[in-house]
């Protein structure tokens, strides 16, 4: 609507109807909550902190030496096996390695 | 090579040998200790993109997701010292590695969370008093030649799957087994005073934000979000901006008078 099809110009009246629109959708309460917050300092996001471990903690489980890097026989997992997947037999991701069906 | 580069090339490096310089106070093994540090560095390294990719964790699985970080951490160490900002192309590293390549989309899943950290952490910038609009749908003659800026946390993110349900679902709003990932999607990244949020838009909003950000005006950014779609919805797409006061400044644009 509004538009005129060879040009597709929209018109004045159009963008005053769509930003009355949005204007009423959003109107008031955000400012003021925005407003009312402030930033918090101390709270930063787990690990988004200078020092994950933290001074004089050496980290639990450290003893372990290494992530063995070059090994990949994991699985993808997690929701992996409710996630759509059109290559699995189930038609699911699985915890399991499986063979991929052939897509037609 | 000078010691210090020894010892970080022996850090990130786990075939290599502990520095030969190095000494302990109490004479115990160096290389053992070495090994410690060495590990709480990647760990520690790890800890931060687990906490910055949930979402990519929880596809993954904690095992996957961390070994595949760990390759990560050693190929790409932090440049600066703000932790926040680690992890800024782990999306690109995921996307070209090849074990996690039977989840497509888990790259455009990263680029959506790597958002919402840049979200959570850019500059304040008050929104626009809805009176300024409001007086600009007074003089509905100029509205084709509104400029508005938004704010610096807006992100978006046009990808050929559905990483806005994808996302959805791993914060309990959707069940993930109705998701269909190989549906295309788009996402906008919005900080509401100190909230973060995803809102799932079309194509042709995200065109049409784009070309706000790129200093288009008001009239010409709408043509070209209704030339991709004639189902261009002008006032909802305005209203998720307004909502989460995304719009920060408003002014006209002089050069382009009216006929």
């Amino acid at each position: 609507m509004n538009t005129t099809a060879s040009q597709n110009v929209v018109s004045a009246a159009a963008l005053a109807l769509a930003l009355g629109t949005a204007l009423a959708l959003s109107s008031v309460p955000v400012t003021a909550q925005a407003a009312d917050s402030e930033k918090c300092f101390g709270v930063a996001m787990q690990g988004k902190n200078d020092c994950a471990a933290g001074p004089g903690t050496t980290c639990a489980g450290t003893s372990k030496i290494d992530y063995q890097g070059n090994s990949w026989k994991f699985v993808p997992k997690g929701t992996c096996e409710q996630t759509a997947s059109p290559t699995s037999p189930t038609g699911f991701g699985q915890l399991e390695a499986f063979k991929e069906v052939k897509q037609s | 090579m000078n010691s210090q580069r020894e010892f970080v090339a022996a850090l990130l490096d786990p075939e290599r040998d502990c520095p030969a310089q190095l000494t302990t106070w109490n004479g115990s093994d160096p290389a053992v200790r070495f090994a410690v540090y060495r590990n709480n560095v990647l760990s520690s390294l790890v800890d931060a993109l687990a906490a910055s990719f949930p979402v990519v964790q929880q596809l993954l699985g904690e095992a996957f997701f961390r070994a595949m970080a760990a390759l990560y951490v050693r190929q790409s160490p932090p440049r600066t010292r703000i932790l926040a900002e680690y992890g800024a192309d782990f999306a690109d590293f995921i996307e070209a590695f090849a074990p996690a390549s039977s989840l497509p989309y888990l790259a455009d899943v990263a680029r959506l969370e790597r958002l919402r950290v840049r979200a959570y952490h850019a500059a304040d910038v008050a929104p626009l008093a809805s009176e300024t609009l409001t007086a600009a749908l007074a003089a509905p003659d100029r509205l084709r030649d509104l400029l508005l800026q938004l704010q610096p946390a807006l992100g978006l993110l046009d990808s050929s799957f559905a990483v806005v349900s994808l996302w959805a679902a791993h914060q309990g709003s959707l069940q993930i087994a109705d998701v269909d990932p190989h549906q295309a999607q788009s996402a906008l990244v919005l900080r509401n005073g100190l909230q973060v949020e995803v809102i799932g838009i079309h194509q042709s909003d995200s065109l049409f934000i784009q070309a706000l950000q790129a200093g288009l005006t008001l009239g010409h950014a709408a043509e070209q979000a209704h030339a991709l779609n004639d189902a261009f919805d002008l006032g909802t797409c305005l209203a998720h901006l307004l909502r989460a006061g995304a719009i920060t400044h408003s002014a006209y644009n002089h050069q382009r008078q009216l006929p």
